[in-house]
């Protein structure tokens, strides 16, 4: 890349993934396995640190091979540094961590698939060095971590009546917030509140599409 | 970005130097997973072997010292013809469809105390496919849990089509053929949907049924009441006998499967399995019965 750019300050970075880029609720994506998994605090929760492990390692493993790969074939081999990793995990896991495993066993095979890594890599750790990329990966992961518990706790309580399998509201509770359709309006509702609170704060709406470096 | 989406359609030599790379990427790539594999995979099968060891003492209340003995069925298919083979831990016992003893075989010490079931298998491939090349197929296995003399119970494995997935499950039968439980080894249910059916609340419904209850079980929608669910939460933390002398009363009222919410297709599922399996089973046990 010759258009090299300096690195964004380290609280830029962190604070981009969670707030202002937040991978599911602004940028939109990777919102069909969030949607399907956050039944549940628990699982959200799972999903969300499965994540953010695999989105820094990939991150980092990214910007390091950046000058060896030929940039024509840059995503297949982001997919494959992907694929490794998560199978990676996946097996040390299930071979060392046989407990843990059973909890987040499901989790993990799920984010090959996920659609942040792979933007990530190709937006910033194709420019950016291995200590920058950490920074990034680290922010994105712990912005997708965050959307994960928010939308987990959120459907878990209206729809199971329970948060963290204890249950906590007495009545009976609305079933549909944890059927996939319940999904798409919790997460519709939180991205209306990013936005809302991006209007009281004087910003403009984000455009449609993905504002990402321009 | 925009410099390397704007890019010319490669020339010949540039096309083969990028095959060339994405090969040796996936090469490497390949590598690293096979490497990983072989480094964990004996770990992980040991893994899975102490994870159903201990569900079968846990299903089955068996104290430490008991044994499990495995009785593995293979099916065999010659042309039209269509033979069962099982192997106990004493012998190997080819039948036809109705019963009828074929073949056997003595089975060795190391075949019968082996954990391995890829030995075993190979054991019997090696044996059964001697006098002709059949296509022979491992087709199931249940477990016997032998207290000191006395069999203790059966366990045994079901599988069963799921909501996408196959459902793979350990039943619990004692000498009556009526179920001590039921445990989910394996599945791809929706997390807080079908993978309910893991919970207490759902599995814990089979024990204490007899054969004829579970013969005429169904599932029903009908929400499960509040009783029945505190006594279903409390088996797992109390052993099973006890279990059932302080909640018998409760069968007789509950008499069906109380579906859970939103996954009445999981629930039908694992209910039918269960059937399935137990029918099966009482057919097999009482062929296979004089060679455990």
């Amino acid at each position: 890349m010759s258009t090299y750019r300096p690195p964004p300050p380290i609280s830029t970075m962190l604070m981009r993934g969670l707030f202002e880029e937040n991978p599911v609720f602004r940028l939109a994506l990777s919102l069909c396995p969030a949607v399907a998994v956050t039944t549940s605090l628990k699982n959200g929760l799972m999903l969300g640190v499965a994540v953010l492990i695999v989105q820094v390692l990939s991150s980092m493993s990214g910007s390091l091979v950046k000058h060896i790969i030929n940039p024509k074939i840059r995503i297949p081999v982001f997919t494959i540094i992907i694929a490794i990793w998560v199978s990676a995990m996946d097996m040390i896991l299930a071979a060392y961590y046989a407990t843990v495993y059973q909890e987040v066993g499901l989790y993990v095979k799920l984010i090959v698939a996920f659609a942040i890594i792979i933007s990530r890599m190709e937006l910033f750790s194709m420019k950016h060095n291995v200590v920058p990329s950490f920074w990034d990966g680290l922010g994105m992961g712990l912005g997708f971590l965050a959307a994960m518990i928010l939308a987990g706790s959120f459907r878990e309580l209206l729809g199971s009546g329970s948060i963290f399998g204890i249950a906590v509201v007495p009545f009976k509770p609305l079933l549909l917030v944890v059927l996939p359709a319940g999904g798409f309006f919790t997460i519709g509702l939180i991205m209306a509140m990013f936005n809302w609170v991006d209007l009281k704060r004087g910003h403009k709406l984000p455009s449609t599409t993905s504002g990402c470096h321009g | 970005m925009s410099k390397t989406l704007e890019q010319a359609p490669p020339n010949q030599r540039e096309m083969l130097i990028i095959a060339a790379g994405l090969t040796v990427v996936c090469l490497v790539a390949a590598m690293i997973l096979g490497g990983l594999y072989f480094i964990t995979q004996p770990a992980k099968e040991h893994n899975v072997q102490l994870r159903e060891q201990s569900m079968i003492r846990g299903l089955l209340d068996l104290t430490p010292q008991a044994k499990i003995l495995e009785v593995r069925r293979y099916l065999r298919s010659e042309g039209r013809d269509l033979q069962v083979i099982y192997l106990t831990t004493k012998s190997l016992v080819t039948m036809d469809l109705n019963g009828n003893e074929l073949a056997t075989h003595v089975v060795p010490d190391d075949i019968a105390t082996s954990n391995s079931s890829e030995m075993k298998d190979d054991w019997v491939f090696k044996q059964i496919k001697a006098p002709s090349a059949g296509q022979i197929k491992y087709a199931g296995r249940f477990f016997v849990g032998v207290e000191g003399t006395r069999r203790a119970g059966y366990v045994v494995e079901g599988i069963t089509a799921g909501y996408k997935n196959w459902i793979r499950f350990f039943m619990a039968i004692d000498s009556a053929y009526g179920i001590r439980g039921v445990e989910i080894i394996e599945h791809e249910e929706d997390p807080g949907l079908g993978a309910e059916i893991t919970q207490r609340y759902f599995k814990n419904q089979f024990a204490g049924r007899s054969l004829a209850d579970i013969e005429r079980i169904t599932v029903t929608k009908d929400p499960l009441p509040d009783d029945w669910l505190k006594a279903l939460e409390t088996l797992g933390d109390m052993p099973f006998q006890p279990w059932l002398e302080k909640y018998r009363a409760m069968l007789p009222k509950n008499p069906n499967i109380h579906a859970i919410t939103g996954s009445t297709i999981s629930s039908a599922a694992v209910t039918n399995g269960v059937k399935r399996a137990l029918a099966n089973f009482r057919k097999r046990m009482n062929l296979v019965e004089k060679y455990l």
